[in-house]
């Protein structure tokens, strides 16, 4: 791939369930080292844009490119170059969490030495030290979020898509994993990051999609998104609320309490 | 709440069926009017043979049938679940509300078998003058099947609370514990509710110089036969005792629901440092890194998750299950010199079936145990040929135990030649790579992935599609063999032996091949469209 060429390109995808769209005409460009957000209400296709790009479903329409490689074709190399953290991450609760990155790292071809190391360099960063070879299903919302944030880096992924890593994330690990993503994006690696926090999002992307209804609503820097609001100076929830044609949330809570 | 039960409940009872009371209601009645005509026609079929004692045969089948049903429910949910996920356990309901409620859900779900068998008695009642009997029957029966579904609600306590305290625990004893204590409730089972068991129980009890007449769960059995006998006395005692029983079990269900509705949390918690593995020793023989690896998660999944030790358990089992009624009788077990190549056919015949479907039934369910966890292998870059092999030499290696475990202990009990042990063993092996490879086909074909206490893994369509092909490729590679090999005792040529055996070779390693390469492009479609 020439380094002009985006990390993930996204060209006029379209993805239906039955007669549902996930995803309409999306097109996106993320570059090498960019850290995108992705914003949008429950139900916007964050996820299934995910999925798609991971290879985990087939686009009906259109296409996407993961460092130049199509995502249905070459999905196996695809596969190979990215770390996926889904929404919800179902882990293999019967395995220990030591168990199951050995298995990651295993399915991905690293070394002994390698995958010890790397293993136990993760599990000390993310206070899951001494806590590894306890069954999965003992664990916590949180500690299997870790375990698998773990899983996704293991093998030097070029490309990064965690869907809401941050879910369940105490407040030391949460930082660990924004600032590893800083580190990650200066060695090179892109990172496409979906979250309802947007303060998160702000902080720690370079670019932001808001999605709605699996259409592109808004895309730009968090400065760009507010003059497109029309809200310089605005908090980027105000934004986020008058782009995505949210009404008067005073009025909501009123309407909830009558 | 009944429904709510019924329908979240999961069990081999299709769920179409069980949220539909009046569907069921609709075939009891169905079952009952057959069962009646099938009762007619084997009164009518008695009276033509002479010198039978049909008082014997009634004593039999009514008293079969209570002990059948208060059997039935236990062995039908031996292995279920703890069910403290249940929604209903965050509802503000009372223990015995909630008891009360199960156990009438699983007698109603199951009521269609106390159809049958009061249908097929009623014809034999009328025409053998034992009407009184058949209304003592019709009570005894229906308050056996409810000890039973009263029973299970206890086993379930029992079971939630014991799982709590085992469920977390990774060493390799207790994975070993767990497989052995399966197997024996399968076996206690089996040897219990055995129809050849029940026909000895029986004329044991009607032989009075039992002491089983002291075992709670035959109280409702020994009702009828007194009152087949006319002793109103004794058929009135067990009657109240069988009711004291149910009621015993009741408030034991609801005293356990108490104790246990809100697990402890798990009271031995072995814990060790993980498990970084190095290089491994089956890399000799060819197995490569990520081969390896993908057994090894396949065999943690079967050793260590309740709804999966159940089906490896199967393959084990089953050779040693469908070869019972050869134990039992006497007159099958030759002594002294090896038995004639046409009896080690017929005795392994059984064998091999069981070691067949047992292949069979864990492939099946392979693709299904996947469950919500799927995504961990779509995002992974694996292909699906890769994922394919590994179920099949998972299955494989299982079943291989349970085929060589079978084929020594039929050497011991029936003197079985080496040629035929070795024989066995070869059709053996042959009849696993086949029947998993079909289960396979089959069970990503059909996949069931939702998840909840007892987890089919396979959906309806697809079991029954793949037990018929499992059985007609299990009939097309051990019949002729049979076949071939009887005939050559009578004076057959032994040429037609070695044909069979190529033919029975061949007709298995088409059917693996044919079954590998069918299994490949639904595991891509399932890899390619996975909703995490």
């Amino acid at each position: 791939m020439a380094l002009t060429e985006p990390a993930v390109e996204v060209t006029h995808l379209r993805k239906m369930y039955g007669y549902n769209v996930a995803l309409n005409d999306v097109s996106l460009s993320v570059s090498l080292g960019e850290v995108r957000g992705l914003l949008g209400p429950n139900g916007s296709g964050k996820s299934t844009l995910m999925k798609t790009l991971v290879g985990l479903l087939k686009p009906s329409a259109g296409f996407a490119r993961v460092l130049g490689l199509d995502v249905d074709r070459d999905s196996m190399m695809v596969k190979r170059a990215v770390g996926y953290v889904p929404e919800t991450p179902r882990l293999y609760e019967f395995l220990t969490a030591a168990e199951y990155l050995d298995f990651i790292a295993d399915v991905r071809g690293l070394g002994f030495q390698e995958k010890s190391q790397r293993i136990k360099r993760f599990l000390g960063a993310l206070d899951l030290e001494g806590k590894e070879g306890d069954m999965i299903s003992s664990y916590s919302q949180g500690m299997k979020q870790k375990v698998a944030i773990m899983a996704a880096l293991l093998h030097h992924p070029k490309i990064l898509l965690l869907d809401e890593p941050l879910n369940g994330l105490d407040p030391k690990s949460a930082r660990v994993v924004k600032e590893l993503i800083h580190e990650l994006s200066r060695e090179g690696v892109s990172t496409i990051f979906s979250t309802h926090v947007l303060e998160i999002a702000e902080a720690i992307c370079d670019r932001i999609t808001i999605l709605q209804h699996g259409i592109i609503l808004a895309e730009g820097t968090s400065q760009e998104l507010r003059e497109k609001a029309g809200l310089p100076g605005s908090g980027l929830e105000d934004v986020f609320l008058k782009l995505t044609g949210t009404r008067d949330v005073q009025d909501i809570v009123e309407a909830l309490l009558r | 709440m009944i429904s709510r039960l019924r329908s979240a409940r999961r069990s081999f009872v299709p769920r179409g069926l069980t949220s539909r009371p009046l569907l069921i209601a609709v075939i009891g009645v169905i079952l009952f009017v057959v069962s009646l005509l099938g009762g007619v026609a084997t009164e009518s079929f008695l009276k033509v043979i002479p010198n039978l004692d049909v008082q014997s045969l009634v004593v039999i089948i009514f008293g079969g049938i209570p002990l059948f049903f208060v059997g039935l429910l236990w062995e039908l949910n031996a292995s279920a679940e703890s069910e403290s996920a249940d929604s209903v356990n965050w509802l503000p309901i009372s223990p015995s509300e909630y008891v009360f409620a199960s156990s009438l859900s699983t007698e109603y779900t199951y009521s269609p078998g106390l159809m049958i068998g009061l249908g097929f008695s009623l014809p034999i009642a009328i025409f053998t003058n034992n009407l009184p009997a058949y209304s003592v029957l019709v009570f005894l029966a229906i308050i056996a099947s409810m000890t039973g579904s009263v029973g299970i609600e206890v086993l379930r306590s029992a079971l939630a609370r014991a799982s709590s305290s085992f469920n977390r625990v990774g060493g390799r004893p207790v994975i070993v514990l767990r497989i052995v204590a399966i197997m024996l409730i399968l076996v206690l089972t089996q040897l219990l509710f055995n129809g050849f068991i029940i026909s000895n129980v029986i004329g044991s009890l009607v032989s009075g110089a039992s002491s089983l007449s002291f075992v709670p769960i035959f109280w409702p059995t020994l009702a009828v036969t007194k009152a087949l006998e006319s002793d109103v006395v004794a058929s009135g005692l067990f009657v109240i005792l069988s009711l004291a029983l149910f009621g015993g079990l009741s408030g034991l269900a609801v005293f356990m629901k108490k104790r246990f509705w809100v697990l402890p949390s798990t009271s031995i918690h072995l814990s060790g440092k993980g498990a970084i593995t190095g290089p491994s020793r089956l890399g000799f023989l060819g197995m490569s890194q990520l081969s390896v690896a993908l057994l090894r998660r396949e065999l943690r999944s079967a050793t260590r998750r309740k709804e999966v030790i159940r089906l490896i358990v199967l393959p084990l089992i089953l050779p040693v299950m469908i070869g019972f009624p050869f134990f039992l009788t006497p007159a099958s077990r030759p002594s002294g010199a090896s038995s004639p190549p046409a009896v080690s056919a017929i005795l392994g015949a059984p064998f091999l079936l069981g070691v067949g479907l047992g292949a069979l039934v864990l492939a099946m369910t392979s693709m299904g145990q996947e469950g919500r966890t799927l995504w961990n292998l779509g995002a992974l870059p694996l292909s699906a040929g890769r994922i394919v092999r590994a179920k099949l030499l998972f299955t494989s290696l299982i079943t291989s135990i349970g085929l060589i475990a079978a084929a020594i202990v039929s050497s011991l009990l029936f003197s079985l030649s080496i040629y035929s042990s070795v024989l066995l063993l070869i059709i053996g092996f042959i009849v696993i790579l086949a029947e998993a490879s079909l289960g396979i086909a089959i069970g990503s074909r059909f996949p069931d992935f939702s998840e909840g206490p007892r987890p089919r893994f396979v959906t309806v369509t697809g079991s029954i599609i793949g037990t018929v092909l499992g059985f007609i490729t299990l009939g097309l590679m051990v019949a002729p063999v049979v076949v071939a090999i009887v005939l050559a005792s009578f004076g057959g040529s032994q040429a037609f032996v070695s044909v069979a055996i190529a033919a029975s070779g061949a007709v298995g390693l088409a059917v693996a091949f044919v079954g590998y390469r069918l299994s490949i492009g639904p595991v891509e479609k399932i890899l390619s469209d996975v909703s995490t």
